[in-house]
């Protein structure tokens, strides 16, 4: 089967569906040089989301928040989302991006996933699919997506993810997976609404920070797999 | 919604300045035209489209001119110092998005960055999927070909 640049774009942006994502993936799990143009895509992908999230980040000018403000009563609530992030600059930064699902009340808010437990690590349900799940394996319709994984600054294996819940990073200790990064919940790429890539980016940007080098190609997670992540 | 808007005008536009102008523009626009727009349709779509309008409207002859100043901008920092690098990378993902037809910088900004599917994508840009597919592939190869593939 050949596999074109559009293929390799599409399976990148979570675009293909059912049979041809399978072929697709398994053209790229049997090829080192399609990995690697997989991998070149995600690092764009990771450095363009980057580059534009401080953006997004920034207060709105005064003069474009004013435009708005006599005559949509919502830009109270964006507002005092500021003031709230002002207050509470612990929570990191990238969870503060625009949900789409609030677009249209012009709204800030934070999302913090649920699948975890009260200490930080992941519970069993979502620590199963760490356990388990492989970039290229997953279905367009898997619950939660694996984004890639990679080694920390520290050499333990770390699984950026993503789901309608929640997204985040979390890393392998000798307990379990602890959360590194939380963000929003994205929309599940099989609609036709999905917006995934809004809070995907930022964790991928999130991501790029923390690695200690590429991201595993398809080979390197199988075996981190199969030798439990440590 | 509106710190994407921005993010989205700036990114067209390869500026802040340009971008906050195109970004009031658009919500002037938006706000003039409010009856036009369907409750229950996507609001935020429906604004990336206004943008994307103005933008190739009215916003080409501001680019061009902002276009050349920039590069020529970023031509200096390229000669500086290694202590700049990360400013210098900045700019380099600026300079590239900026090297990019328009219709290929408008489908990788609404795709990579700022996460719509291909659908939506090609129905804020209004063209068939298969064109903005093309369109995306190609602005993707010539950003990985100017950034180097960093995988």
């Amino acid at each position: 089967m050949t596999v074109s640049r559009e293929d390799i774009a599409a399976f990148v942006d979570g675009e293909l569906a059912g049979e041809r994502e399978a072929e697709v993936a398994a053209a790229i799990a049997a090829d080192p040089d399609l990995q690697r143009q997989v991998e070149a895509h995600r690092a764009l992908k990771a450095q363009l989301s980057g580059h534009f999230a401080p953006i997004s980040e920034e207060p709105v000018p005064d003069a474009l928040a004013a435009l708005l403000a006599p005559k949509q009563a919502e830009v109270v609530d964006f507002a005092a989302a500021r003031e709230r992030r002002e207050t509470r600059r612990s929570i990191p930064r990238w969870g503060w991006i625009a949900g789409p699902a609030l677009a249209a009340s012009l709204a800030l808010a934070v999302f913090l996933p649920r699948g975890g437990s009260a200490d930080g690590y992941a519970d069993a349900q979502l620590a199963r699919v760490l356990d388990s799940q492989l970039v290229v394996e997953q279905g367009p319709d898997a619950e939660t997506r694996i984004l890639l994984s990679f080694r920390d600054g520290e050499g333990d294996f770390c699984r950026a993810f993503s789901s309608v819940e929640g997204s985040g990073i979390a890393c392998r200790d000798a307990q379990g997976w602890k959360f590194a990064a939380q963000g929003e919940g994205s929309d599940g790429a099989k609609t036709d609404y999905r917006m995934a890539g809004a809070g995907d980016g930022e964790i991928l940007a999130r991501a790029q920070q923390m690695a200690d080098g590429p991201a595993l190609d398809a080979q390197a997670e199988a075996e981190a797999r199969d030798g439990g992540w440590r | 919604m509106l710190p994407r808007l921005r993010r989205f005008a700036v990114g067209l536009c390869g500026n802040p300045a340009d971008g906050d102008d195109l970004c009031q523009m658009s919500i002037e626009r938006a706000l003039a035209n409010r009856d036009k727009w369907q409750a229950g349709t996507r609001l935020d779509s429906w604004m990336y489209r206004i943008m994307r309008n103005l933008w190739i409207d009215e916003g080409r002859a501001t680019t061009r001119r902002r276009e050349t100043f920039v590069a020529e901008e970023a031509g200096f920092s390229v000669g500086g110092e290694g202590a700049q690098e990360p400013a210098v990378e900045l700019s380099m993902v600026d300079r590239a998005m900026q090297q990019l037809p328009e219709e290929q910088r408008e489908a990788v900004l609404l795709v990579m960055v700022e996460g719509y599917a291909y659908k939506e994508a090609a129905e804020i840009v209004g063209c068939p999927v298969g064109t903005l597919n093309s369109r995306l592939v190609r602005g993707r190869d010539a950003l990985l070909e100017m950034l180097g593939e960093k995988a």
